[in-house]
C-alpha cells in the first residue's frame, strides 16, 4: 500500500467520522480531563447512551486546553449544533444526553461553547471565547479534534504529508526549509531549528541519532504532555523528517516515566506507524530507513538538559558534561546527535506540508511562529494555550487567561519555571519572545507560566524555586550543588525571620555566581527567580527582613495572616477567641493592647486583616471588624484593665496634631511616662476622625469615648492651639516633637474648569458637612474619585438632599479603593456609580455645570497591579450637574522648619530607624510622612514613633503592653472546617432608606450572631510553625 | 599535528591543535586554580575553579574543558574571573570542616592551596557541613564524605584509569555524594584497594590510614613484586617507609600502582625479618656471627665438592634478587664451585616461553612493551588472569578498550576479571589450549584470513605447520576444549582482521606439560596474521616476579651464560673462562625440579638457596620436603624464616629491595634501578655481598665497589646489555636488545627480522595433561594467584592489611560442584590428589567452570602445591601446575580417610 493509498483510506474514514449524521460524544481523556473525572464520566455516559441514543458512540479525544473547564464533553448530533459542555459530573451526564438526543435541545447550564459553527442559542462559538480567541494552533491543531489512538484521523487532517514532502526533497533543502521558517528551539534555549539540523547533518559519522526531549521537568509546565498524549503522530513524524534531514536512521523519544498515557500513546503510534510503512525500513517506500525507540526516563530534572539526557540513554547517571563537543559532534554513543524538543518536532510537520514562509508570517522579527503555554496560578482560565510569539503577557494573563480571579491585584507572572524568573505586573506589555523574556531576566522555557497575585510572596517563591533546583541538581559542579543551598539557606533565614540586610547583598553575589559559574543551563538558570526577585521586589525581601511578609504567607514570620496584615498587630484570633468564650471585656483588652482606638477601629478599620483571612478560600473571611466592634461596645461594660501608672521621667513631648497617628503616638508615650501635649488647630480633637468621616459611618461618642481613654493616660490635648515653628517648641522646654499633622490638602485633577467655585474639595466639604454646614450643593452632585471619602462625599450629599448624585470612577469596581460595603451601602442608599468614565474639563454654562467625560477602557496593567485606565476615542459626552466633588487624592499641607525636607508630594522625610526628621528631635508619623493611608496604618505610625521617640529620649522603646489574661489555649487546635459558612453580615438600619439623617447606619452584632461569626475563625495561629 | 597560537593574558602561546585552554596556559607557567582536574582523566569541568573569560564566547567557561583555537583571547586572572572563583570557593569551604589542623591533608590539601591563591582569608558563608559516618573498612585508606568536594577525581580514576567502578555518585543536588554500590561499606565492594583513589583525592576525603608523618626524604624505586616492574617513590622517615606512591614519571605506571605496590611494603620493616646470621645446632636454629656462619658454610660446599664432586651442590638463584646477585650467584655457582646446576623459579613460570619462543622468534622474552598494549585494535588474552597478577598490565588491555576501542578475546577457563571487557570469552578446559588454538588456525586457514606476505617473507616451516592445523577443525577442537564451533571462528576472525593483534599470555600457557607446545601454537598464530615484529602487536608473556625476566637474562639458568649464551658452546664458554678466569663446566646443570629430584635420591647433596621457597612453590611439596631434609647440608639467604629456611642448616639474613642497590628486568626487558631507601635490618647485608664474602671463602674472590661495578662486567659479558649501566638509567631505564652505549634500547623485538633469521612455524599436535580427573579424583584442579598475595606469601603475608583483604587458604568451587558435593559457601572442604590433602575453605563462585576448582599457591595453611602434579614438560622442564586430578570433600568424610597432610 503506498502512502497515498493510505492517505485516501483515512480521508474516507475520517469524513465517515464527521459526517452530519452521526451522533458521538467525545470526551477529553487526556491526563488532565482524567484527574478532572472524564473516565468516570465515560462510565456514566456509557451506562445512560444506549437507552437514550442506542446509535451514539463514545470518541476519546485529547485535550483542547481548557483547563479550568474540564470534564470536557462534546456532543453530536444530526441537525444539532456541536456543543461543548464543561465541568460536568457523572451525574449531569442523563439529562444532558437526554436533553440533547432526546429533544435537541442544546440548551444546558454547563454548555461552553459550540464547535465548528456559529453561535446558536446563545451558546457562543469556540473561536469566539475569549480563552480561544488570541490564540493561533499550530501545535495543537488536533488537540482535542482527533481520536489520539487513531492514526487515519491524523493522516486526515493533513498528517505526514510533511514526511512525504520531506522525502521529496534532499536533506539539505528539507533543513534550508527549516531554516526559512525561522523555528526555534521550543525546550526553552530558542536556538534555530534548521541550524541545529545543518550542524548534526554536517557532522561526520556514518552513525547518528535524532532524539525527541520529552522530558518535562518544569513544576506547572505540561504542553509536552498534552501534545504527546491529544496529538502523538505529530511528533513521531516531526522525528522522521528531522532524521531525514540530519541522516539518522534511529531515533530516541525520551519520555518521563511520570507521564504513563503520554508513553502509552507513543507507543501504539510508534505501532501504527510502522505498520503503515511510515517507520522502520524504506519509509514511504523510499530509501528512506529510520526507527523510533522510547527511553522512559526516571524523573530527574537535569535530565532535561542535553547531555545529561543522553549519559542516561546511555544507562550513565544523568549528569550534564561541558559542551563542546556539542552533541551535534559528539552525542549518543560518541555519534552526531540532534535533539529537539516535543513542541518543536510537532511544528515542523507543518512547516513541510505548509512551507516555511507559512510560519513565519506569525510573531515576531526574531521569533517566529507560536508557543504554547501552560497557564497556572491564580488566574481564572488555567488550561494550555498556544499563541503568535509577540503576544503580550498582559494578553496572555488577561485576556486569555482571565486575570486574577476574586478581585486580588495581579502581581507577577512567573515564566520559564524553575529556570525562570518573575515578570513584575508593570512589565506586562512585555511582548512574549525569546529575546525580551531574557532581557527582562527571565527565560522562555519550555513555556510554563504561573500567575501571581498580591496573597504571592515573592521572596516564599523564590525559595519554593530555589529548593526544587537545589534538590534537582545533579550535584556535578560546585555552584549549582552549593551555591542553590546557599541560596535557600539564606531565603530560608530570610522567610522565617533570620534575615539580616546583610543577606541581599550577598543572595545576590551568590546567585551571580551560580549564574555564571554552573556547568549547565540548570545551574546557570536556577538564580533567575532570586535574581529577579531581588530586581522587581526587593521591597518584600526588606519587609521580611523587617520581620513582615506583605503576602502573610510565610509561616514562621506569621502567625496568623490577619494578626501579621494588620499595621498595628493587633492579635486578631486571639480577641476572637474571646468573644467566642463571651470573655467580652477580654477580647477589648486584647485589642487594646495594640491600639487605643477600639471603637474608631471598630467603625470604620480598612480591616487589611479580612483580605488575608483565611477563611476566605473557603467561603467569606471572618468579619474582623464587625467583631471588634461587637467587643469595644461590650467589652466597655467594665472597667478596662490598665497597666500600673508609670514613673515619670521628666521628659516632655508636644506632638502636632490630635488624629490617630497623633494621639496614638500621645497615648504610648504618656504611658511610658512622659509628659505630652498635644496640639490640635481645630476645635475637637480626632483630626480626620471627626472632620474627614461622616457620623452615620463614625458617630462622634464613639470618637470621643476612645479620647477620654487617651485622656485618662494623661496626655494633655491643647486645641484651637496653632503652632507658629518647631523651633519654638523645642524651646519651650519640650525634649522632643513628634509631627502628625496628616495630608489634609485636597489634590486637583488638573482639567480645565475645576476653579469653579461649585466645584468642591471633598475634604473641605466633608469637614463643613461633618460640622453641621450645609454648602449647598444642589440636587445633581457629581463625585469623582473611588475611595473612601468619595463614598463618604456621595452618601453626606444624598442626606443634604442631593436627588441624583453620579460617582465617576476612571476604571472598575474591581479596582475601587474604598472597602466593598462602603461601595454597596452607598449604590443601596441611591448614588449612581459610572465606571470607566473621568471628566476631562468642567464647563460653566448658563447656571448649570457641564462636566465634560470620556469613557475609559482598562489598558496595560501598571506598577500597583491593576490596569490603567485609558480613554476611548470618540466616547466623550457630557455631564449636567449642579456641583461637584473632587475626591482624587490629597497630600500634606506644607510643613516648614530648618532642616526638615519634605518631597515633591509634600511628604516629610524621616529616617527609616529613627523616625527622626532632617530638624533634630523632630519625628514624623503618619500621613504627613507617608501621604493618605489608612487609620490603622496612621495608628501604626503612632505606635512606632511613640518607641523611636522614647528610644531618643534615652528608654527602651518598648510600648508593647499584655492586659488581657493569658490564654489556655490547650486542646484547641486550627479549625479544620469542611463546611461551608458564610459570614454573618452586620444588619443596617432601615436598609436602602436610611439616607434622611446622619445616624450610624449599621448596627452592632447581637451577641447571638457574633457567638455565631466568631466560631468562624480558623485559628490559624495554633497552627505549629513548620519544621525547615 | 598542526600548531596554533592564542592569546593568554597578553602573552602569545603556540600550543597543537587539541590542546585544551588549561593545558596551553599552563604550558606558558600560566597558573590556573584547579580541583577537578587530573591530567590523566578526561575533563569534567565540575569544580568551576578554572573559568576564564575567553573574548567572544559567552559567560565564563572552563579552561579544562575548551579546546584551545586559533586567535583565541583568554584572560586567566581578570577580577569578574576571580570573584566568581571566590565565591564558588567559599561554597565549598562552607561545606567543609574547618580543622584542617587535624586533617592527615594539611598542608598537601588542593582546597587549601586554592583558596589560599584566591585571597580567601575567612570563611563568609553559613557553613552547610553536614556529618557523615568515617568509612574505616578498607584497611588501608579512610573515606570521610565530609571532607568530600565531590570533585570526582576519586570516581573518575577508578573507572577511567583501573576499570573497577568501586565508587560511584548517587543522591541529587545537595544530597549528591560519592557512594559505593547500595552504600556498602568498602570492604565489601569491587574495590581492588589499588589506592588510585587516594592518590587522586585532593582533600582529605579518602585518606590513607598510615601515613601519620611526612617523609622527610623520597626515594625512586622499582616494585619488588610481579614483573611489571612499577615505579616507586619511597617515602622515608627516621630510617622507615612512612608513605609509598607510584611514580608518575613512570613509563610503566604512571603513577599507579596496585594494592600490592602501594600498601604492601610492610614486610620491609617487619619485625620477622632475619636479623642474624642463623646456624642449626642441635636440631635448633641458633644465633651465630657473619664469620661463623659463611665459614661452615664454606667449608661445608667444600667438602661435598671434594667428596662428590662439584655436580654434588647446586643452587637456586632469585628472581626476587636483582640482576646484579643473580650474575653473581650463577658465577659463584659455576666459577667458584664449578657446577652449572643453577636454575631458579622461572623453571616454574616460564621456562616453556623461553624454550618456545627462542626456537620460534630466537628470543625468549616479551615482544612488545607494555604501553603497546593500549593501542593495539585487538587482544587475545589466554592464561593470564591480568587484573590480579599484572594489574598495571590489565590497565594497558582495559584502556585499549574502553578509550580505543579494542576488541578484546579472552581465552580461560575462569571467569577471570578481564572477562568484563572482552568481547569473547572462551572457556576451554584446562590443558586443551593447542586444540584452541591449532583450530583458530585452522579457520584462519580455511577463510583466507591469514597474512601471505609475512609467511612468505619472513617466516619458515609453513607447509608442515599447515599440515598439521589442518587437522583442527572448530568442529573436533570444540569437542576436546569445550568451546564452541562458532566462538572460535569468531575468535580466529577477530583476531586476523585486527590491524594490531596483540597476544598476551602467562602461566595459563606456560605451566603444562604441554607448555612449549603452546608456547609455539602462539607464536604460530602470532606469525600466521603477521602480528609480530610492529607496534602493538606480538606475542607478550607476562613475566611473574619483579625480576624473573633479569634472572634468566643474567645466567641463572643451568644451560646458558649471561646473554642465553649456551654453556655448551666452547667459544661461549672460552669466553667466560677467560673473563673469570677459571676452568667451567662444558654440560649443562640441573633444573629446579630435577635438583629436587636429586637431592631426593642423593646425586645433589649440598643446596644454597638464595630467595627462593620452594617448599612452597614447587609442585608435590610432600616430595620436596623428603628431597630438602635428605640434603647433606642446605644453606637458605633469605629476609624471612621461610619454609624453606626452616629446614636450613645455615640461614644467612639478607637485605631487601628497599635495603640495597641495584637493577631489576621487568617482563617488557626495561632493565630499571633499585635504590637503597633504608638501612638493613639488625646484621643482613645485601645478597651481592653475602655471595661475594662467600665466594671469598670458597677461594675464589669476587671484589666489587659495589653494584654498578657489577654491572660494567654484566654489560661487558652480555651483548643484549651491551649499552646498560647506571648513569644511563636515568629516568625510564633501558629495554635490552642495547648494544652498546649508543644504543637507545629496544621497544618491540624482532622488526624487519626476527632475532632468529626467519621465523619458525612448529607443528604442534594436541596431547592432553599428564593426569586428567578420573573416577577416584573426578575434579580437575588448577592453581594460580590472588590479587592481594604474590607467589608464595613471603612478602605480602606480611601485611596484616592485605591478610585482611584475602583470608587465607580458599579453594574455588563452582556452584554446580559445590550443590553436588553438598559443600556450603565458607565451609572447610579437603582437597586432595594423589599427592596429599589440604584443608581449605569452600568460596563458591562462577569463576570456576563445572568440573574445575582453582586453589592459589599463597597460602601455607593450605598449600595448593601439596597437590600438584611434578610431571614435566619434555622440552622447559616445566611442571604442570595447572592441571592435575583432585576430590572435593566435605571435612567429616575426608577426615574418615584418614589421609596423611
Amino acid at each position: 500500500m503506498t502512502f497515498e493509498d493510505v492517505r485516501e483510506k483515512a480521508i474516507r474514514a475520517w469524513a465517515e467520522f464527521e459526517a452530519d449524521e452521526r451522533r458521538l460524544v467525545l470526551v477529553g481523556t487526556g491526563t488532565c480531563g482524567r484527574a478532572a473525572g472524564a473516565e468516570e464520566l465515560i462510565e456514566a455516559i456509557a451506562e445512560c447512551l444506549p437507552s437514550l441514543a442506542p446509535d451514539a458512540h463514545i470518541c476519546e479525544v485529547g485535550c483542547l486546553g481548557l483547563c479550568y473547564a474540564e470534564p470536557l464533553v462534546e456532543l453530536r448530533g444530526p441537525g444539532l449544533p456541536r456543543v461543548l459542555y464543561a465541568g460536568l459530573s457523572p451525574d449531569d451526564a442523563p439529562a444532558l444526553l437526554d436533553g440533547y438526543f432526546g429533544h435537541g435541545d442544546v440548551r444546558h447550564d454547563r454548555a461552553l461553547a459550540v464547535m465548528d459553527g456559529p453561535a446558536a442559542d446563545g451558546i457562543p462559538a469556540f473561536d469566539d471565547l475569549p480563552m480561544i480567541k488570541g490564540q493561533l494552533r499550530i501545535v495543537l491543531r488536533n488537540a482535542g479534534r482527533i481520536d489520539p489512538e487513531n492514526v487515519e484521523h491524523y493522516i486526515a487532517r493533513g498528517g505526514y504529508a510533511g514526511l512525504a514532502k520531506a522525502l521529496s526533497m534532499s536533506p539539505e533543502e528539507v533543513i534550508q526549509e527549516v531554516e526559512d521558517s525561522g523555528l526555534r528551539g521550543r525546550g526553552g534555549a530558542g536556538f534555530p531549528t534548521g541550524v541545529k539540523w545543518s550542524f548534526c547533518r554536517r557532522a561526520p559519522g556514518d552513525r547518528k541519532y535524532m532524539i525527541c526531549n520529552a522530558d518535562e521537568g518544569d513544576p506547572g509546565a505540561f504542553m509536552d504532555r498534552s501534545v504527546i498524549e491529544s496529538d502523538p503522530h505529530s511528533v513521531i513524524e516531526g522525528l522522521a523528517i528531522a532524521a531525514y534531514a540530519i541522516g539518522a536512521a534511529e531515533g530516541y523519544v525520551y519520555a518521563r516515566a511520570e507521564y504513563p498515557l503520554a508513553i502509552e500513546r507513543l507507543n501504539k503510534a510508534i505501532a501504527q506507524a510502522r505498520e503503515l510503512g511510515l517507520l522502520g525500513d524504506g519509509v514511504m517506500g523510499s530509501e528512506f530507513r529510520f526507527d523510533v525507540k522510547l527511553k522512559q526516563g526516571a524523573g530527574a530534572f537535569v535530565c532535561g538538559e542535553e547531555t545529561a539526557l543522553l549519559a542516561s540513554i546511555e544507562g550513565k547517571r544523568g549528569m550534564p558534561r561541558p559542551r563542546p563537543p556539542f552533541p551535534a559532534q559528539r552525542g549518543l554513543h560518541d555519534c552526531p546527535t540532534n535533539i529537539n524538543n516535543v513542541e518543536t518536532l510537532a511544528t515542523v510537520p507543518v512547516i513541510l506540508e505548509r512551507g516555511s514562509g507559512w510560519l513565519a508570517q506569525y510573531g515576531t522579527e526574531r521569533s517566529r511562529g507560536t508557543k504554547t503555554f501552560a497557564l497556572a496560578g491564580k488566574i481564572n482560565r488555567t488550561g494550555l494555550i498556544e499563541v503568535p510569539l509577540g503576544t503580550t503577557l498582559q494578553q496572555i494573563v488577561f485576556d486569555i487567561g482571565g486575570g486574577v480571579p476574586d478581585g486580588k491585584r495581579f502581581k507577577a507572572v512567573q515564566t520559564g519555571g524553575p529556570s525562570g524568573g518573575c515578570i513584575p505586573a508593570a512589565m506586562l506589555s512585555l511582548p512574549v519572545d525569546y529575546e525580551r523574556l531574557t532581557e527582562a531576566g527571565s527565560i522562555m522555557g519550555s513555556g510554563g507560566m504561573i500567575v501571581m497575585d498580591e496573597d504571592t510572596c515573592m521572596v516564599d517563591i523564590a525559595r519554593y524555586f530555589v529548593e526544587f533546583t537545589q534538590s534537582e541538581s545533579c550535584g556535578k559542579c560546585v555552584p549549582c550543588r552549593l551555591g542553590t543551598r546557599q541560596m535557600l539557606g539564606i531565603l530560608n533565614d530570610i522567610t522565617s525571620g533570620r534575615g539580616r540586610p546583610e543577606h541581599l547583598d550577598l543572595l545576590n553575589e551568590i546567585a551571580r555566581a551560580v549564574k555564571l559559574g554552573s556547568l549547565c543551563g540548570l545551574g546557570q538558570t536556577a538564580p533567575n527567580p532570586v535574581l529577579t526577585t531581588l530586581r522587581h521586589f526587593r521591597d518584600e525581601y526588606e519587609a521580611h527582613i523587617e520581620g513582615k511578609c506583605p503576602a502573610a504567607v510565610c509561616p514562621n514570620l506569621v502567625s496568623s495572616p490577619c494578626k501579621h496584615t494588620c499595621p498595628a498587630g493587633v492579635d486578631v484570633p486571639r480577641y476572637i477567641r474571646c468573644i467566642a468564650a463571651g470573655r467580652y471585656a477580654d477580647a477589648l483588652d486584647v485589642i487594646r493592647e495594640k491600639i487605643p482606638f477600639p471603637g474608631v477601629c471598630g467603625r470604620v478599620c480598612f480591616h487589611p486583616c479580612e483580605s488575608k483571612c483565611r477563611r476566605a478560600l473557603l467561603d467569606d473571611p471572618v468579619a474582623v471588624r464587625a467583631l471588634k466592634r461587637f467587643a469595644a461596645e461590650r467589652g466597655a461594660d467594665r472597667p478596662a484593665r490598665q497597666r500600673p501608672a508609670p514613673k515619670t521621667t521628666g521628659k516632655a513631648v508636644a506632638v502636632i496634631g490630635s488624629g490617630p497617628a497623633g494621639l496614638t503616638a500621645a497615648y504610648y508615650l504618656a504611658r511610658l511616662g512622659h509628659h505630652v501635649v498635644v496640639h490640635e488647630r481645630e476645635a475637637e480633637p480626632g483630626g480626620t476622625l471627626r472632620t474627614g468621616i461622616p457620623p452615620f459611618r463614625l458617630p462622634r461618642e464613639v470618637i470621643d469615648r476612645d479620647i477620654q481613654g487617651i485622656r485618662d493616660a494623661g496626655v494633655e490635648i491643647r486645641t484651637e492651639t496653632s503652632v507658629a515653628s518647631l523651633e519654638e517648641l523645642l524651646n519651650d522646654g519640650f525634649d522632643a516633637v513628634v509631627l502628625a499633622c496628616g495630608a489634609l490638602k485636597g489634590l486637583k485633577m488638573g482639567i480645565p474648569g475645576e476653579d469653579d467655585p461649585r466645584v468642591l474639595d471633598c475634604l473641605s466639604f466633608l469637614k463643613q458637612a461633618n460640622a453641621g454646614a450645609d454648602p449647598g450643593l444642589g440636587k445633581r452632585v457629581a463625585v469623582v474619585g473611588g475611595g473612601s471619602s468619595a463614598m463618604d462625599a456621595a452618601r453626606t450629599a444624598l442626606r443634604l438632599g442631593a436627588e441624583e448624585v453620579t460617582v465617576l470612577y476612571r476604571r472598575t469596581r474591581q479596582e475601587m479603593p474604598a472597602a466593598p460595603e462602603e461601595v454597596d451601602h452607598a449604590l443601596a442608599e441611591g448614588a449612581r456609580l459610572e465606571f470607566l468614565t473621568a471628566p476631562t474639563a468642567v464647563r460653566d454654562e448658563r447656571d448649570t455645570l457641564k462636566l465634560d467625560c470620556v469613557r475609559m477602557e482598562l489598558g496595560q496593567v501598571d506598577a500597583s497591579g491593576r490596569r490603567r485606565p485609558v480613554p476611548i476615542a470618540d466616547s466623550r459626552f457630557e455631564l449636567e450637574v449642579d456641583s461637584a466633588i473632587m475626591a482624587v487624592g490629597q497630600q500634606p499641607e506644607s510643613v516648614a522648619a530648618p532642616g526638615l525636607e519634605t518631597d515633591r508630594r509634600g511628604r516629610v522625610q524621616v529616617d527609616r530607624g529613627t523616625q527622626q526628621t532632617g530638624c533634630e528631635g523632630v519625628f514624623g508619623a503618619g500621613d504627613v510622612v507617608t501621604g493618605p493611608a489608612s487609620i490603622i496604618e496612621a495608628i501604626a505610625a503612632g505606635r512606632k514613633v511613640a518607641a523611636a521617640v522614647d528610644e531618643f529620649l534615652g528608654g527602651t522603646g518598648d510600648i508593647d503592653e499584655v492586659l488581657a489574661p493569658p490564654e489556655d489555649v490547650e486542646g484547641l487546635a486550627p479549625l479544620e472546617e469542611q463546611e461551608e459558612r458564610r459570614r454573618v453580615q452586620p444588619r443596617l438600619r432601615q436598609p436602602g432608606k436610611s439616607v434622611g439623617d446622619f445616624d450610624e447606619v449599621e448596627l452592632s452584632y447581637t451577641e447571638e450572631e457574633a457567638l455565631l461569626e466568631a466560631s468562624r475563625c480558623l485559628r490559624c495561629d495554633l497552627e505549629e510553625p513548620e519544621e525547615e | 599535528m598542526n600548531s596554533i597560537t592564542l592569546t593568554i593574558d597578553g602573552q602569545d602561546v603556540a600550543v597543537p591543535e587539541g590542546t585544551t585552554v588549561l593545558e596551553a596556559a599552563r604550558s606558558t607557567g600560566i597558573y590556573i586554580p584547579t580541583l577537578c582536574y587530573d591530567e590523566d582523566l578526561e575533563p569534567y569541568g565540575a569544580c568551576r575553579m578554572c573559568v576564564v573569560e575567553i573574548e567572544g564566547m559567552r559567560g565564563l567557561p572552563t579552561a579544562c574543558t575548551t579546546p584551545a583555537r586559533q586567535g583565541m583571547v583568554i584572560h586567566t586572572d581578570s577580577d569578574s574571573v576571580n570573584d566568581v572563583r571566590r565565591t564558588i570557593c567559599q561554597m565549598l569551604i562552607a561545606d567543609h570542616p574547618a580543622d584542617c589542623l587535624a586533617c592527615s591533608s594539611n598542608q598537601r590539601c588542593e582546597l587549601q592551596k586554592v583558596a589560599s591563591y584566591l585571597g580567601i582569608a575567612e570563611q563568609r558563608l553559613e557553613p552547610t557541613l553536614r556529618k557523615r559516618e568515617k568509612d574505616e573498612s578498607n584497611p588501608f585508606f579512610v573515606r570521610d564524605l565530609s571532607k568530600c568536594i565531590l570533585c570526582g577525581r576519586c570516581v573518575r580514576a577508578c573507572r577511567e584509569l583501573r576499570g573497577v567502578g568501586a565508587i560511584g555518585i548517587a543522591g541529587r543536588g545537595y544530597d549528591s555524594r560519592v557512594t559505593t554500590f547500595a552504600d556498602a561499606p568498602m570492604d565489601a565492594t569491587v574495590c581492588e584497594s589499588c589506592g588510585e583513589c587516594v592518590e587522586r583525592c585532593p582533600t582529605g576525603a579518602i585518606a590513607p590510614k598510615s601515613e601519620v608523618l611526612p617523609p622527610t626524604s623520597e626515594v625512586k624505586t622499582t616494585c619488588p613484586y610481579c614483573g611489571c616492574g612499577c615505579g616507586l617513590v619511597l617515602g622515608v622517615r627516621g630510617g622507615r617507609i612512612v608513605q609509598v606512591r607510584g611514580d608518575t614519571e613512570h613509563p610503566v605506571n604512571s603513577g599507579s600502582l596496585c594494592v600490592k605496590g602501594r600498601f604492601g611494603l610492610d614486610f620491609v620493616g617487619s619485625p620477622d625479618r632475619l636479623t642474624t646470621p642463623l646456624i642449626r645446632r642441635d636440631g635448633n636454629l641458633e644465633e651465630a656471627t657473619w664469620d661463623e656462619a659463611l665459614d661452615l658454610v664454606a667449608s661445608r660446599f667444600t667438602e661435598i665438592k671434594a667428596q662428590h664432586g662439584p655436580d654434588a651442590l647446586a643452587g637456586l638463584s632469585s628472581a626476587k634478587c636483582t640482576n646484579e646477585e643473580n650474575y653473581l650467584f650463577q658465577r659463584l655457582m659455576r666459577a667458584a664451585l664449578g657446577t652449572n646446576n643453577v636454575d631458579h623459579c622461572a623453571r616454574l613460570c616460564h621456562a616453556s616461553t623461553v624454550a618456545g619462543l627462542a626456537r620460534a622468534f630466537g628470543s625468549g622474552a616479551m615482544t612488545n612493551s607494555i604501553a603497546e598494549l593500549e593501542h593495539a585494535d585487538c587482544i587475545f588474552v589466554t592464561g593470564s588472569n591480568t587484573t590480579e597478577a599484572h594489574p598495571i598490565i590489565a590497565l594497558f588491555i582495559k584502556a585499549a578498550v574502553t578509550r580505543h576501542g579494542a576488541c578484546l578475546i579472552v581465552a580461560d577457563p575462569r571467569r577471570i576479571d578481564l572477562v568484563r571487557f572482552a568481547d569473547l570469552h572462551l572457556r576451554q578446559r584446562s590443558g586443551t589450549d593447542v586444540a584452541l588454538f591449532n583450530a583458530m588456525m585452522n579457520v584462519i586457514l580455511a577463510e583466507g584470513l591469514a597474512d601471505e606476505a609475512f609467511i612468505r617473507e619472513r617466516t619458515e616451516g609453513f607447509d608442515e605447520f599447515r599440515a598439521c592445523v589442518e587437522q583442527y577443525t572448530p568442529e573436533i577442537a570444540a569437542a576436546v576444549t569445550g568451546v564452541p564451533a562458532d566462538d572460535i571462528r569468531r575468535a580466529a576472525r577477530l583476531y586476523a582482521g585486527a590491524e594490531r593483534g596483540s597476544i598476551v599470555y602467562s602461566m595459563g600457557i606456560t605451566q603444562h606439560t604441554t607448555g612449549t607446545d603452546n608456547v609455539l601454537a602462539l607464536a604460530n598464530l602470532a606469525m600466521l596474521t603477521g602480528n609480530v615484529g610492529f607496534p602493538s602487536t606480538g606475542v607478550n608473556p607476562l613475566r611473574g616476579q619483579n625480576n624473573v625476566q633479569g634472572a634468566c637474562d643474567l645466567g641463572a639458568l643451568p644451560n646458558v651464560y649471561p646473554g642465553y649464551k649456551k654453556v655448551d658452546d666452547e667459544e661461549v664458554r672460552a669466553k667466560f673462562e677467560a673473563a673469570w678466569a677459571v676452568d667451567l663446566p662444558a654440560e649443562p646443570g640441573l633444573t629446579v625440579v630435577e635438583i629436587i629430584n636429586a637431592a631426593a635420591e642423593g646425586g645433589v647433596r649440598g643446596l644454597y638457596v638464595m630467595g627462593e621457597n620452594p617448599m612452597m612453590s614447587d609442585p608435590d611439596l610432600n616430595h620436596v620436603r623428603q628431597a630438602l631434609q635428605n640434603l647433606d647440608f642446605l644453606c637458605v639467604q633469605d629476609i624471612f624464616l621461610s619454609e624453606t629456611a626452616q629446614l636450613a642448616d645455615v640461614v644467612l639474613p639478607a637485605a631487601s629491595f628497599a635495603e640495597k642497590d641495584g637493577t631489576f628486568t621487568n617482563t617488557e626487558r626495561r632493565i630499571q634501578r633499585v635504590r637503597k631507601a633504608v638501612p638493613p635490618p639488625g646484621k643482613a647485608r645485601p645478597d651481592w655481598q653475602i655471595i661475594c664474602d662467600l665466594s671469598a671463602r670458597v677461594g675464589y674472590a669476587m671484589d666489587y665497589a659495589g653494584p654498578a661495578e657489577i654491572m660494567d662486567e654484566i654489560a661487558r659479558l652480555t651483548p643484549i646489555y651491551g649499552g646498560i649501566s647506571y648513569d644511563r638509567l636515568e629516568p625510564d631505564g633501558l629495554q635490552w636488545p642495547c648494544a652498546d652505549r649508543r644504543h637507545p634500547g629496544t621497544g618491540f623485538l624482532h622488526e624487519g627480522r626476527f632475532s632468529r633469521g626467519l621465523g619458525k612455524f612448529h607443528p604442534t599436535p594436541f596431547r592432553e595433561a599428564a593426569e586428567l580427573p578420573d573416577d577416584e579424583y573426578p575434579y580437575l584442579l588448577t592453581t594460580g594467584r590472588f590479587l592481594y598475595h604474590f607467589h608464595t606469601g613471603t612478602l605480602s603475608r606480611q601485611s596484616p592489611g592485605l591478610e585482611q583483604l584475602s583470608p587465607p587458604a580458599p579453594v574455588e568451587i563452582s556452584p554446580q560442584d559445590a550443590a553436588r558435593e553438598g559443600i556450603a559457601e565458607g565451609e572447610m572442604v579437603s582437597v586432595s590428589s594423589r599427592r596429599g590433602v589440604v584443608q581449605a575453605r569452600a568460596v563458591i563462585t562462577e569463576r570456576s567452570p563445572e568440573g574445575t576448582v582453582f586453589m592459589p599457591f599463597h597460602f601455607r595453611e593450605a598449600p595448593a602445591n601439596v597437590l600438584t602434579n611434578p610431571a614435566l614438560d619434555p622440552i622447559a622442564k616445566i611442571p604442570e601446575f595447572k592441571v592435575c586430578a583432585a576430590r572435593i570433600e566435605r571435612i567429616g568424610t575426608a577426615a574418615a580417610d584418614g589421609e596423611e597432610q
